[in-house]
Formats: C-alpha cells, structure tokens, sequence
C-alpha cells in the first residue's frame, strides 16, 4: 500500500517534446503504407494530430497511432474511389475516341508509326538514306497518294505486315494519348473531345455511365471500408474524449477539495481572564476566519496550482 | 465377412498410411491448417511475447505495482494483437501491390475464354485482333489494379476484419479497466 501512495497518478506523467515524441512513435511499429505512399507526409499527420492533442501517457499516443492510421486509410480508400471513376472515365473515353477520331487527327501519328516500321524493312540502298526514304513514303502513304501507297504495300507484304493494323494501332495509340491529355487538362485536346462528344450528342458523364454498374461493385467495397475505418476512428477519439473527461473531472473534484479545505472556521479559544463577551467582540473585529497554519496553507494553494495546470495541460 | 487375413492385411496397410513418418514432412503437415495465425495467442510466440512486456512495461511505468501491471499487459496485449492484424491485412494488400506481374483469377480466366473464341472463330493461326491483343497484354495499374486487388481478397480481409474488430474490442474494455484501477490508486493516493 505504501507504494500505492508513493505513486503518482500515470495519466499525468510529464509531457514531452513533439519531436520526441514522434520519435517514441517508433515504438508502435513501421507506418502503414502502400507502395507509392509518402511516409513524410504520414510523419506530418502524426506530428500534428500529437500538437493538436497532446497525448498524456501511452494509451493516449496509441489511440493517436490509431487515429492517424485510421484517417490515412480514409484518405486512400476516398483517394482510390476517384481515381477509379477517373480511370473508368479515361478508358471509355479512349474507346470513344478510337471509334470517332477523325483521320486528320491520327494522321500524323500514323506517318511516324510506318516510318518507323519501314526504316527496319526498307532494303538498303547505297545513295538513299533509308531513314528519310521511309519517313517520306510514310507521309506519302497517308496522304494516299496512289505510287507510295503500291509500293508500301508490296513492302509490308513481303515482310508479313499488314498495313491496316498498323494504322489501327495508331489510331488506338493517338486515342490513349488524347485521353491522357483531357485528363491532364490541356485546352487543345479537351477542345477536340469536347468537339467530338457534342457532334455524337454525348457528354462525358454519358460515356461514365456506360461502364459504370461494372464498378459498382468494387466501389461499393471501397465505401464499406471508408465507412470501416470512419466508425474506428471515431470510436478511438471518443474513446481520447472519454479519458480526457474521467481525468479533467478527477481534477476538478480535487481542485474544488483542495479549495474548500484551504480556510477553515476555528473556534477561537477564549484567553485567561476574559470574559465570554469580551471574546467574542474580539473574535468579530478579526476577520472570524482564520488560517490553520500558514505551511499548510501553502502546501495546499501548491496542490491546487498543480492541478489546475494538470487540466489545463489536458 | 473378411477373413482373418484379409483384416489384418488391412490394418498393416492402414497402419502403413498413416500421413508422414518424417520430420520434416510432419513439420510440413502440422501447419496444413495453418492460414494466418492470426487465432494463435500472442504469447505462444516469444517476440510477441517480449513486445507485450516491453509495451506493458512503458505503459505503467518502472514504478507500477502487480495489479496495474497486469492491466497494462492486457492493453499491451491487446494492442500487439491488433498490430499482427493490421499488418497481415497491410501485407496482404501491399504484396499483391508491389508484383508487377499481379494479375487476378477473373482477368485469367476471361483472357483464356477470350483466347478459345478467337481460336474457334479464325482458326488456330489467324492473327487475333488487335482490341484483343491489347487487352491480353494488358496489365491494371493504378487505382484499377488497387480495387481489383480489393476485390480479388474480399474473403481474406473480411475475415481479417473480423479479428480486427475483436482485438479493437479488447483493447477498449482492457484500457477502460486499466484507467479505472489508474484513477482508483490515485485518488488513494491524494486521500492518504
């Protein structure tokens, strides 16, 4: 029992620095983070949710591990429901675009793809240089002009290709490219899909929806655990609510103790000699309070400055 | 009826299949159940062991007396339990992140479907379209990859789920009666 007294109370152990207190965050095992995810920005959450709260002991730096982790998951499965609309969005515009996008607009991209491919089938002549050679057949053989188209085709056959898929994969190619590029922002390639919706009669969301019930089900995984992790994070800081209430009332009832018990009425002793009237005149013109004992006194206003900073620290 | 014989060459061949006689292969057939261990209690595993102690031992502090450190024990406890979870569950996910190669039953078995059709519509040696080439190619990164992944292990972080649920429920009552013998100690303490 005797160390049962000596103890102090755990919950009201001395404070230390943030940063150390990152550092004793360690304790609680490696942050848990996915490939591509930045642990600075996780040493940051904990950083400032540690201000923000000012864990008092260990449980309460384990209900803050707790928060953080809970909060970065929130942010992820949240991160990862958009991204995945965002990515159902991009494919089917990319499949839109391979079945509207005009010959113009993948032209270019086509001349350079047979350039390519003809630079590595061109027999090699000894005054051409067959880069530029097969870099102008190609761009003839776009423009379909009727000798470079024969002779393109004489090419690609001997070599077993076919000059049509070739072109497809251009076009499947310039498709994803343009997609890319809506997504990313870029007015020239947002002006031509947007072009390209309004002559279908479409609208992105219209594309959205065609793809969408497929994902429904992965999307509604992804809010279940959202909802998951919301409910244990809001679990574990009403649980931080609850220990701050349970120590912030303790205080206070002591607070209040320690502030009733510093002055206390004591009867005054009547002297030798002296009459009981005599006395009690003597004991009105004194203040009718008096302190027991001035040491006690002062150990009590240091209990009570003690506590008071306790809840306030809290 | 079997003959005498009959019986007990029975019973030697019985006898005889008993599951494996070596070491090794018993070692192997012991852990035929095993999935996660995640059901196995944390102190049959001495590092478990060690870490519920050491954090039992910072959560009371060096002064503690048995009780309150037997309470903190079962916090610590608790609490590495639903560390060992969370981490099955985050290696679970992050393993099939990180291979390049990952690719899920429902993919494979649509590009195989995806295959015998074009073998049975153009023949055997048809160049396949190019939309199917794509697509046999293709791998999903990003987000797709991450909800396919999601998808693919439902089951197993369901089930992790569950254990999770459990620990986070120990440890809440496990911290409440800590907190409550904490606060009946000091108040002993400030009466005395």
């Amino acid at each position: 029992m005797a160390s049962k007294r000596s103890r102090s109370n755990p919950k009201t152990k001395s404070m230390t620095s943030a940063p150390a207190r990152v550092q004793r965050f360690a304790f609680f095992g490696p942050p848990p983070l996915l490939e591509g995810e930045d642990a600075a920005l996780y040493d940051d959450l904990i950083g400032r949710m540690c201000a923000a709260v000012k864990p008092n002991d260990m449980i309460d730096e384990l209900y803050i591990v707790d928060v953080v982790s809970l909060e970065w998951e929130i942010m992820r499965w949240c991160r990862l429901k958009f991204g995945l609309l965002q990515a159902v969005a991009q494919n089917k515009l990319k499949w839109f675009l391979n079945q509207r996008l005009d010959y113009e607009a993948y032209a270019e991209a086509s001349a350079n793809a047979l350039g390519e491919i003809l630079t590595e089938i061109l027999p090699e002549s000894p005054q051409n240089n067959i880069a530029e050679e097969a870099k102008e057949l190609a761009h003839q053989y776009v423009q379909s002009q009727p000798e470079a188209v024969k002779k393109v085709m004489v090419v690609l056959e001997a070599a077993g290709l076919d000059a049509d898929r070739i072109l497809d994969q251009a076009k499947a190619q310039r498709a994803e490219e343009l997609a890319q590029e809506y997504v990313r922002r870029e007015p020239k390639a947002t002006k031509l899909v947007k072009e390209l919706l309004a002559s279908s009669g479409r609208t992105m969301h219209d594309l959205m929806l065609v793809d969408l019930p497929g994902k429904l089900d992965e999307i509604e995984r992804i809010d279940r655990l959202i909802t998951i992790a919301e409910t244990r994070r809001n679990i574990s800081l009403r649980e931080i609510d609850r220990r701050r209430a349970v120590l912030g009332e303790a205080l206070r009832r002591k607070v209040q103790e320690v502030e009733e018990g510093e002055f206390e009425v004591i009867e005054t002793t009547r002297a030798e000699g002296q009459s009981p009237v005599q006395a009690r005149r003597e004991s009105r013109t004194a203040t009718g309070r008096t302190l027991r004992g001035s040491r006690t006194a002062i150990v009590k206003s240091s209990k009570v400055n003690q506590a008071k900073g306790t809840i306030r620290r809290g | 009826m079997a003959s005498t014989r009959k019986i007990q060459a029975n019973r030697a061949n019985a006898r005889a299949s008993t599951g494996p006689k070596t070491a090794r292969g018993r070692a192997r057939t012991a852990r035929n159940a095993f999935r996660h261990g995640l059901s196995v209690p944390v102190f049959s595993d001495p590092v478990f062991s060690e870490e519920v102690d050491a954090l039992a031992r910072e959560t009371a502090g060096s002064d503690a007396d048995a009780e309150i450190l037997e309470l903190a024990r079962r916090v610590a406890e608790a609490e590495i339990d639903l560390r060992r979870v969370r981490y099955a569950r985050h290696q679970l996910v992050n393993s099939a992140l990180s291979d390049p190669d990952y690719e899920s039953e429902a993919r494979v078995r649509e590009k195989d479907a995806l295959v015998l059709r074009c073998m049975r519509v153009g023949g055997a040696f048809t160049p396949m379209p190019y939309d199917v080439v794509e697509f046999l190619d293709s791998k999903p990164s990003g987000p797709l990859k991450l909800a396919m992944i999601l998808s693919d292990k439902a089951g197993q972080l369901l089930a992790m789920d569950r254990y999770e649920r459990r620990a986070l429920s120990r440890r809440k009552f496990a911290i409440r009666a800590y907190d409550i013998s904490c606060m009946v100690l000091w108040k002993l303490s400030q009466v005395d």
